[in-house]
């Protein structure tokens, strides 16, 4: 590897600091994170390799097959099985005798070409069109809830910190042990039944669905207060799921940073009790916590399959669970390929980030 | 080495003077325990004191509680730290309102911390930290960011650091040394009148010790501060200080020039220190050292806290506590001071002398 001291630029004309120019060699620090970067997006991909190769064989390792399934059903009307098979087999766009690998192969060559083929229970659409409609929706509704607790999780956390041991901090931790303790679809539950039902803050069962009957999606306000009004409650349920967690996180992690050597020198040296708070106090703080972003979210696409059938979101909670109960195999595989690259991918930017936030971290 | 006569006191009299300063450490809801007891002393400008003494008497206590940097649990309980400021008014620091207390601190008093390892924020780098130190202590309009950035370099100049390296690097890219260097230059940035320093070599290895005490002294004599440093390196004391002060169970129980202190020492606790380090030169003698520790801060023993560990002591030694007496008076805060019951029948038979 050439190793070329970059000669030091020469010293700035006193305030004019002009920006390198053009296809000038980038600053080491640079070409190091970008040496960073590319190792991480690498391991990203092969991650998502291997989780799609188990998706598919633990489909397929689940007793029956969606011809047994639809069978099975039509049995319940009084068919026999024999002509019951027979209809399946016709009505369903899925050949049992295709041998094991030449189904992974169509399979491997549809993930690389971005195309995941026909569903099997869901006749006319494809796996892509079926997951583009129902995916914006979860991702919106545990975004939004990632970044409201996280933000106000951190907020807290830190004050708390500053405030240990007083009432304020006695409170906020038993209130976030309280929360982290409750799963999440009984907070959702709780939240029917308690806000909905005995309370009667909202009726749940106008809040149901993605959106009201009659809004059509668009960049306008009502298509997006309706579709707030409707992911209020899941976001809310997200919001308190991770919340207490990420004020207990937080605390613990303030108040270690509050003991460094540099936070003192930093009163010593006069700063303002604001700059010190953001950028000596939280920032260190917060950057241990960087890589828990992405765990946070992928614990919530988890929890997201019980919330949105208990709150009756149509997300894609709720196509995971009939692609299982069908062994609608592509469906199933194209829908776990895309949740684990959403949940790699938020991993990857919470690394990246880390690293532009932390100097010591790119090597 | 030479303990210099020190420079004829300045008229103004001077300018840090703790009188009866007390700092405690609560331990419980209602219990709090006492670091530093009831501690005077002067320092003129110019002047060099050092403060010597055992791990746990106090020394680093009494340096963060003048400029009320202490740990929350940390308060100094009573007593005056009057300060002469720039403008020649004297104001009692622990009097100080918030705001007052921000202003006063790095640009009045300095301090460079024990283990400078850790005394920068690892995400930013040095040059951010000028930034910030100049940017918290601007009245008006804020300074050009280039301008800033001139005098930075001027102040890393003057610690014998490369400011082109050193400004744009990360805490963690300079070496231990470097950091010490850089943060006494951030220490000088403001001019201040006083430089608190806590244990400032203690990491380093003893040519850059070497190296950067010597650069020290040299920017004393340059820019006239006063200089508190708080150190169990006898060593070190000697080289800087015009004057030294031991403490022992968080009271100070010798002061007194440099010369005093290593040639006279009157006070058993002083002379044991002294004792216990190898001389460099000369013939080898094997060090004496002083078994035990120092006393528990809730168990001080009634009498001379030394007592219990003093070769000297008598019967009255543990019951009396004897207060600092003057046994040399001069002017400008340099009359030689000890809390010894015995130290002049001490001193006569020659029993403190090494």
């Amino acid at each position: 590897m050439a190793t070329e001291t970059a000669a030091p630029p020469p010293p700035p004309e006193a305030g004019t600091a002009a920006p390198p120019p053009d296809g000038a060699p980038l600053s080491p620090h640079l070409r190091l994170w970008r040496h960073y970067a590319l190792v991480k997006v690498r391991k990203a991909v092969v991650v998502v390799f291997v989780v799609a190769n188990v998706t598919f064989f633990l489909g397929r390792a689940m007793p029956g097959d969606p011809i047994d399934v639809m069978a099975g059903r039509l049995t319940q009307g009084g068919m026999s099985l024999e002509e019951a098979r027979i209809i399946a087999a016709n009505s369903l766009a899925y050949d049992p005798d295709a041998p094991l690998w030449a189904q992974w192969w169509d399979f491997i060559v549809g993930l690389v070409t971005f195309d995941m083929g026909m569903t099997i229970n869901r006749p006319g659409f494809s796996v892509a069109e079926s997951i583009a409609a129902y995916l914006p929706w979860t991702l919106f509704s545990i975004g939004a809830g990632t970044l409201v607790s996280i933000t106000l999780g951190l907020a807290l956390g830190m004050v708390m910190a500053y405030r240990r041991n007083r009432l304020l901090d006695h409170v906020l931790s038993v209130v976030a042990s309280v929360l982290g303790a409750i799963p999440n679809y009984l907070i959702a539950m709780l939240l029917v039944v308690g806000g909905g039902m005995y309370l009667s803050w909202f009726n749940p069962i106008s809040l149901r669905g993605t959106l009201s009957p009659g809004v059509e999606p668009g960049f306008n306000a009502e298509f997006l207060g309706d579709a707030l009004y409707h992911a209020g409650l899941p976001i809310f349920t997200y919001v308190l799921a991770i919340i207490g967690t990420w004020m207990l996180v937080m605390k613990a992690s303030t108040t270690e940073v509050l003991s460094e050597d540099y936070v003192t020198v930093a009163r010593a040296r006069g700063l303002r009790d604001r700059r010190i708070a953001t950028s000596y106090v939280g920032r260190n703080a917060i950057l241990p916590l960087v890589a828990q972003i992405a765990i946070s979210f992928g614990t919530l696409v988890g929890g997201a399959i019980f919330v949105e059938q208990v709150l009756v979101y149509k997300g894609i909670g709720g196509l995971l669970l009939d692609a299982v109960e069908y062994r609608d195999y592509p469906l199933l595989q194209g829908l776990l390929v895309v949740l684990t690259t959403c949940v790699v991918a938020a991993n990857l930017v919470a690394d990246l980030l880390y690293s532009r936030l932390d100097p010591r971290i790119r090597k | 080495m030479t303990a210099s006569p020190a420079a004829p006191a300045p008229p103004q009299g001077p300018l840090l003077s703790v009188r009866g300063v007390d700092v405690g450490y609560r331990t419980g809801r209602r219990s709090r325990s006492t670091a530093v007891h009831d501690v005077s002393f002067d320092l003129h400008p110019g002047q060099s004191m050092a403060l010597v003494g055992e791990s746990g008497c106090g020394k680093t206590t009494l340096g963060l509680g003048l400029l009320r940097l202490l740990p929350r649990t940390g308060v100094v309980s009573a007593g005056e730290i009057l300060f002469r400021r720039k403008d020649g008014r004297t104001v009692d620091v622990r009097s100080l309102a918030r705001e007052e207390l921000r202003r006063f601190r790095w640009s009045e008093a300095a301090m460079v911390f024990q283990g400078a390892m850790n005394a920068f924020n690892p995400v930013l780098r040095i040059e951010d930290h000028f930034l910030d130190t100049f940017r918290a202590h601007e009245r008006g309009r804020a300074r050009r960011r280039a301008g800033i950035r001139e005098e930075s370099a001027a102040l890393l100049e003057m610690v014998r650091l490369d400011p082109a390296r050193v400004l744009g690097a990360f805490p963690h890219e300079l070496s231990g040394g470097m950091r010490q260097r850089a943060l006494i230059a951030l220490a000088l940035a403001l001019k201040p009148q006083l430089l608190i320093l806590d244990e400032p070599t203690t990491a380093l290895d003893l040519l850059t010790q070497q190296a950067i005490v010597e650069r020290l002294s040299e920017l004393r004599e340059e820019l006239r501060f006063s200089m508190l440093f708080i150190t169990h390196d006898l060593g070190l004391a000697a080289e800087l200080a015009d004057r030294v002060g031991t403490m022992y169970a968080g009271r100070l129980i010798e002061t007194g020039t440099t010369r005093d202190i290593f040639h006279r020492p009157s006070h058993p606790y002083t002379s044991a220190l002294i004792n216990s380090v190898p001389p460099v030169s000369g013939d080898l003698v094997v060090p004496e050292s002083l078994p035990g520790g120092p006393p528990g801060l809730s168990s001080l023993p009634p009498g001379c806290s030394f007592a219990p560990r003093c070769r000297h002591a008598v019967e009255r030694c543990r019951e009396t506590r004897p207060e600092l007496e003057v046994l040399h008076t001069r002017g400008g805060g340099l009359s030689h001071a000890a809390a010894c019951l015995r130290s002049r029948e001490l001193a006569a038979e020659g029993a403190t002398r090494d």
